[in-house]
């Protein structure tokens, strides 16, 4: 039950927590910003929408939103929200996962390619490149895990016999995994400084030139599939920032809301502070982190 | 470890079998009192013989001669697999032997293993027979075609008698028949000068593997004095190493591991695409097979087997994927994605190898398992994807990628079904290139408990294998963005239509496989455990683990599929009453776009071959613009495989530079040619007899 209601929450909200970005951004600028809750503005705007879809287009284009926002819902199935016991888990349900949402990129790659716009191929090209080099942190951050605890799920990582923690034996190889998953949380979401989701030119995007096309309840699809995601690898860092206690129950939800919210608010600093990188310094900023998890797996061996 | 080891499992594990796969038994007739499954088998073979045979008499009715062929070959085929089938309940009627030529023995035996490697045989070849009646459509070339259906079938015959030959002489002999036919198959447009040195090449490498496989049997041979493989393992631990790594080499020039795959990217765009199919699918795994076949009678638990063959699989595996990234011609890009998942399977296998070393049960079982239902999966979603990539080749006349475009709706059948196969081949969840993975990754992380070179090691395979199912996922989608969305890039692409039901109906089948394995992965799972059944080297691996992995992968593939489904009703539910209105794709503000400007594959996959430079040879000319009338610009990239330049430059050159040095010992002379065959009796005389 108390799974039921916690993944209940976040899909309901997972939504809010973007417009949290755009209000830091704006209060850095000396804005006001948009009211918190645009994006749930914009999702009704869409949802009421029709669409206009490219005669080029087949099938595939319809693809892309489907699968990419199912697999976005998929993960949260599995991840164990503020520390509740997940709805589904099984030992090895990790691998499942980032493969699902590598199905999903593929279908969100192949509907852009499928308008046969140039800038969307060439938006494909770099979220595929970006996204493989992001793929190798990521198992290299499973590594790392299975070193610490045996598991290979996320239910067991938090709420195992020997849960991840910071003030474990080994807890101080994780403050490398927190950077290293907030650069692939970055890159994996299309964020500056690797992407930058409020520029205006074409050439310059990755994520938002591949869904131009897309319009209408698709759009709302894709929107939401993209803020599931980073809700899941903001909730995974939240997880690891701040150890909660699975006896705590539905009581650990301030807590990790506010864990949450404040790394956000961190994206929305790194946002503010930072220009977006040139194209080709983005593999180097993909392969620091997963060098950074590859040394902490390397101490794991334990030299002495 | 939560799982502990039974000694009832192996009677568990085979009562829960759907196949249930027999031992070996040494050829003896006469103690056998039920020949049936024989033969069975026996006419299987001689049925497929016969459908390769009739086209030679037959040639003149082009029709007649398609539909008799296939047709037979098809039925024994089918015959083949209900041998294997009946044959599971009683597993020593499977075996037979021949006196040959008074010295040798011809003696074929099955064991658990030789019926796993059977499927895939019985499986693509007659889908690929169907298919050719689609491909061979000129009449013209009526004797050429009963000539490659002659050859086919034999190669047919000889893959599966490969996987039941029981000692040297026969395996010698069946694998030279397989080899050969397979020659004259990839021969089939020998005017061309390209098929021409294609053939060349593979006959090349496919001779030298041989000769490096008959070595590792003349070591095996001078210290144990028998032809028999059951005998091999008495030899002494110190030379099993060499003779491991002489049989290694050897079947991986026929399996296209990396530095030895170079024949592969010539051979396949010159064969035809069924052909391609049946070699790419099946005749590769029998070097595959082979390896493994020597691990296991060989019994060499020395842990720096199964390193090599771990090591070999990432290279292979990583640049693979890589070269076929930078390919063009789809059949090349189709072989290089061959080398990379054989070297998936070699990852099984090495991971395999390493646990037998270090005692793991659950490491060895889930690495070899994985190897071998990868084996499966690749047979199957890799003849899909030629025998589609032949569809294509046919209907636009060009097989180069960048000139495609548009083909999901003229071809929607070949589109689909490619599609599938692509997802597939990446590896990706529902399908089944994701469930071989799994196991893969599972025996991998299994691992990850030891220390050292071994820790080391699979962590390198794992992140390997993050970073070949990326860039395989990228190479995919280049092949079906480019090729089969967009807008059409030329008038041929525009004007291409949907072949027959012969070309679309193996394709079709062959897709519906994919989805089967993935949605129902527990059977299959528990299939490539039973075909380890009868290797006495392996520790039995609980049973209630296998079933747990099966069940939990079928639920994650069956819940995506639930959710996708959930997301489509919404999506109707949405659009409900809706304005759809159609218009042209947003040309970001360019307001007369031309197909031409759309990205093509070769600069969607420039980034990622550039950054891996040091591996991948660019080889780039331009034209650019100069002084005030400037000429017209060009530019051309190509990307070239390192191996190949080595092979070339560093073996072939100096090895010609030798020998023409060495050009006048052969003058024509032939009284002087008698003398050296004098001189040469004189020496090997004094050297014996000193």
């Amino acid at each position: 039950m108390e799974s039921l209601v916690s993944i209940g929450i976040a899909l309901l909200s997972a939504p809010l927590f973007p417009g949290i970005i755009l209000k830091v951004k704006a209060l850095f600028a000396g804005k006001k910003g948009p009211p918190l809750l645009i994006k749930y503005y914009t999702l009704l705007k869409l949802l009421r929408k029709g669409s206009v879809y490219s005669s080029t287009t087949t099938f595939v284009f319809k693809l892309g939103p489907l699968v990419s926002c199912a697999g976005g819902i998929m993960i949260l199935l599995f991840f164990p929200l503020a520390a509740v016991v997940p709805v589904l888990s099984f030992h090895g349900d990790v691998l499942v996962l980032f493969y699902i949402m590598a199905t999903g990129r593929f279908f969100t790659i192949a509907a852009a390619l499928d308008t046969g716009s140039p800038f969307q191929g060439m938006g494909a090209a770099r979220e595929a490149f970006f996204g493989t080099l992001a793929e190798a942190s990521i198992f290299a951050i499973l590594i790392l895990f299975y070193r610490m605890t045996g598991a290979l799920s996320f239910g067991e990582y938090f709420t195992g016999a020997t849960p991840i923690s910071l003030t474990g034996p080994s807890g101080a190889l994780l403050l490398l995994v927190i950077v290293a998953l907030f650069m692939v949380l970055l890159t994996e979401n299309s964020r500056v400084p690797v992407d930058d989701p409020a520029t205006h030119l074409e050439l310059t995007m990755i994520h938002e030139v591949m869904i131009l096309d897309h319009s209408g309840p698709d759009l709302a699809l894709i929107e939401l599939g993209s803020f599931y995601k980073l809700y899941f690898y903001a909730a995974f860092l939240t997880l690891i920032v701040c150890p909660l206690n699975p006896a705590g129950g539905l009581l650990n939800l301030p807590i990790f809301y506010g864990v949450l919210v404040l790394i956000y608010v961190t994206i929305g600093l790194v946002e503010s502070t930072m220009a977006r990188f040139q194209m080709s310094l983005v593999p180097k900023f993909v392969l620091a982190s997963s060098i950074l998890v590859v040394f902490a797996a390397i101490l794991t061996m334990g030299f002495i | 470890m939560f799982w502990g080891i039974a000694p009832s499992v192996k009677a568990r594990l085979n009562t829960a079998i759907v196949l249930e796969i027999g031992l070996p038994v040494l050829a003896d007739n006469k103690k056998n009192d039920n020949q049936e499954p024989m033969n069975i088998f026996l006419l299987a073979l001689a049925m497929i013989l016969v459908g390769g045979a009739l086209p030679l008499l037959t040639y003149r009715w082009f029709m007649l001669t398609k539909c008799l062929s296939v047709g037979v070959t098809t039925i024994g085929c089918i015959t083949g697999f209900y041998s294997i089938f009946s044959a599971n309940a009683d597993p020593a009627s499977l075996a037979w032997s021949w006196p040959w030529l008074h010295v040798f023995t011809l003696a074929f035996t099955f064991d658990s293993l030789s019926f796993f490697f059977l499927l895939p045989i019985f499986l693509i070849c007659p889908l690929a027979a169907i298919y050719s009646c689609f491909y061979f459509e000129r009449a013209e070339n009526s004797l050429r075609t009963a000539i490659s259906y002659f050859f086919t079938n034999i190669l047919i015959v000889s893959m599966a008698l490969v996987t039941a030959a029981a000692n040297m002489p026969t395996f010698a002999l069946v694998w030279e028949i397989m080899s050969i036919s397979s020659y004259f198959l990839v021969m089939y447009d020998y005017e061309k000068t390209t098929t021409r040195a294609a053939g060349y090449l593979y006959f090349l490498f496919a001779q030298a593997g041989a000769l490096l496989i008959f070595a590792s049997f003349g070591v095996i041979f001078s210290h144990s004095g028998s032809f028999d493989f059951a005998q091999a393992a008495t030899i002494p631990e110190s030379v099993k190493l060499m003779v491991f790594l002489l049989a290694f080499l050897g079947f991986g020039s026929k399996a296209g591991i990396f530095p030895l795959h170079i024949w592969l990217p010539h051979a396949h765009p010159a064969a035809p695409s069924h052909i391609s199919a049946i070699m790419s699918g099946v005749m590769i795994k029998m070097g595959i097979y082979g390896i493994l076949r020597f691990y296991f009678v060989l019994g060499a638990t020395d842990i720096r087997l199964g390193q090599t063959v771990l090591v070999f699989g990432i290279i292979s595996g990583l640049l693979g994927v890589l070269y076929a990234l930078g390919k063009h011609n789809i059949k090349r890009l189709l072989a290089y994605h061959s080398v990379e998942n054989i070297g998936i399977i070699l990852m099984g296998a090495g991971l395999g190898m390493i646990g037998v070393a270090q005692g793991d049960a659950v490491m060895a079982g889930f690495g070899f398992a994985g190897c071998l239902l990868h084996v499966l999966n690749h047979s199957i979603f890799k003849s899909l994807l030629f025998l589609g990539a032949g569809a294509v080749i046919r209907r636009t006349g060009t097989s180069h990628v960048d000139q495609l475009g548009g083909l999901m709706k003229r071809m929607p059948v070949t589109g689909k079904t490619f599609l599938v196969g692509s997802v597939s081949i990446s590896g990706l969840p529902p399908f089944n290139g994701f469930v071989s993975e799994f196991l893969v990754y599972f025996a991998a992380f299994q691992g990850l408990q030891y220390s050292q070179s071994t820790l080391l090691l699979t962590m390198i395979a794992i992140i390997s294998l993050a970073v070949i199912g990326g860039l395989a996922s990228f190479c995919f989608t280049k092949v079906v963005g480019i090729v089969f969305l967009g807008e059409p890039r030329t008038e041929n692409a525009r004007r291409a239509t949907e072949g027959g039901w012969a070309m679309t109906v193996p394709m079709v089948l062959l897709a519906g496989a994919c989805l089967v394995i993935g949605i129902f992965p527990a059977s299959f799972i528990k299939l490539a455990f039973a075909g380890l059944a009868d290797i006495t080297l392996l520790g039995q691996v609980n049973t209630v683990l296998v079933a747990t992995i099966g069940a939990h992968l079928a639920l994650g593939s069956r819940l995506f599929l639930a959710i996708i489904f959930f997301v489509v009703l919404c999506r109707k539910l949405l659009y409900r009453g809706k304005e759809i209105t159609e218009g042209p794709t947003w040309g970001c503000g360019f307001t007369r776009p031309t197909a031409r400007i759309q990205y093509t594959g070769t600069s969607y996959a420039r980034s990622v071959v550039d950054f891996f430079r040091p591996f991948v040879l660019i080889r780039e000319t331009e034209v650019r613009l100069q002084k005030i009338f400037p000429k017209r610009t060009a530019y051309t990239s190509r990307v070239d495989d390192i191996a190949e330049a080595a092979m070339i430059y560093g073996v072939a050159f100096p090895l010609l530079a030798v020998l023409r040095k060495l050009r006048w010992i052969q003058h024509g002379n032939v009284q002087l040619y008698i003398g050296y065959i004098i001189v040469a009796i004189l020496v090997l005389l004094l050297v014996l007899f000193i």
